[in-house]
């Protein structure tokens, strides 16, 4: 009788527990995924400029690795070719950086910015 | 010929003078809670927002990639984006409208209230939004806006299902800041 209360309270203990772990799951970690995608910042954007719908689906919320020249540095972003925008993950640092180098750099496509035909990316970090 | 020419001078003057009023920024903060007072916060942040604002008339344009709102908790922020926001379908939230009364040349440090017009697109829903308050303000020649406003998820075609609805709000406080630079 007294095995049956144990084996209840221990379903009890690993249901709240791998509930706990659902409800309170870990954000997706860009830097160690595999990217599905490695392009260049000009082919991207040309694919967005052709169709962005097309382009929304195939990219939307993938990570993917962009390689181009940096046009602009802000401390937390980093514009590659005037066209690919990319806000970078917390810890990482663009005071070495300097404009025209060359970079590629991993994120999570969250889109394109039809205002200013961006195609922006987040939680970004610098692969070299 | 001539004609021709004298137009596309006028065409290229014209883009000219538009080009130096902008203002914008990629990089704007929009943030909007639809949290219940002792139940786990409904927020969330995106720091990537672009807005531009032609200081010659007032208008205002604002852009939101709706993947870019980023939670605290995880799951929250898988089920906003599959199940409320569907921004599969709708990545885009965006804001046409215009400043009333706007007079970039009486743009100072101090903060000024003015009220703002126009239309909000979310979940491919909009919504006009009416004589809003916001404060503009120019502090070495970046010009700061700020404002908060208060939308219900019902206008934008959002259901809330019964299991969650006490967790959440009906009404959506929204709130964003940004820093133009010129263009």
């Amino acid at each position: 009788m007294k095995k049956k209360y144990w084996i209840i309270l221990l379903i009890v203990i690993l249901g709240a527990y791998f509930g706990y772990s659902y409800i309170y799951q870990d954000h997706r970690d860009i830097e160690t995924e595999k990217p599905e995608f490695v392009v260049t910042s000009d082919a991207i954007n040309k694919e967005f400029q052709d169709n962005s719908t097309t382009a929304e689906t195939k990219y939307l919320n993938k990570t993917m690795e962009v390689s181009g020249a940096i046009t602009e540095i802000t401390k937390t972003d980093i514009t590659l070719n005037n066209t690919i925008f990319c806000n970078l993950s917390e810890g990482y640092e663009t005071t070495n950086l300097r404009i025209n180098d060359n970079l590629t750099i991993k994120g999570r496509c969250i889109g394109y910015d039809d205002l200013l035909e961006l195609v922006k990316l987040d939680q970004c970090s610098i692969k070299n | 010929m001539k004609k021709t020419f004298a137009l596309l001078a006028m065409v290229l003057i014209g883009t000219t003078a538009i080009a130096q009023n902008k203002y914008f920024t990629k990089t704007g903060l929009t943030t909007f809670e639809a949290s219940v007072p002792s139940f786990e916060e409904v927020k969330a942040k995106n720091e990537s927002t672009t807005a531009i604002l032609n200081t010659a008339n007032g208008e205002f344009a604002a852009l939101v990639l709706v993947k870019g709102f980023r939670f605290k908790n995880a799951l929250m922020e898988e089920h906003f984006n599959e199940n409320y926001a569907d921004s599969d379908d709708f990545p885009k939230a965006t804001f046409k409208g215009t400043i009333s009364d706007f007079d970039s040349s009486k743009l100072g440090e101090t903060a000024t209230k003015h009220s703002f017009t126009g239309k909000l697109t979310f979940h491919g829903e909009t919504k006009t939004l009416t004589n809003q308050e916001l404060s503009i303000a120019m502090v070495d020649g970046v010009i700061n806006i700020s404002g908060t406003f208060t939308v219900e998820v019902s206008d934008f075609a959002i259901e809330i299902p019964k299991v969650v609805s006490n967790k959440l709000s009906k009404s959506v406080n929204v709130s964003f800041d940004f820093k133009l630079n010129k263009k």
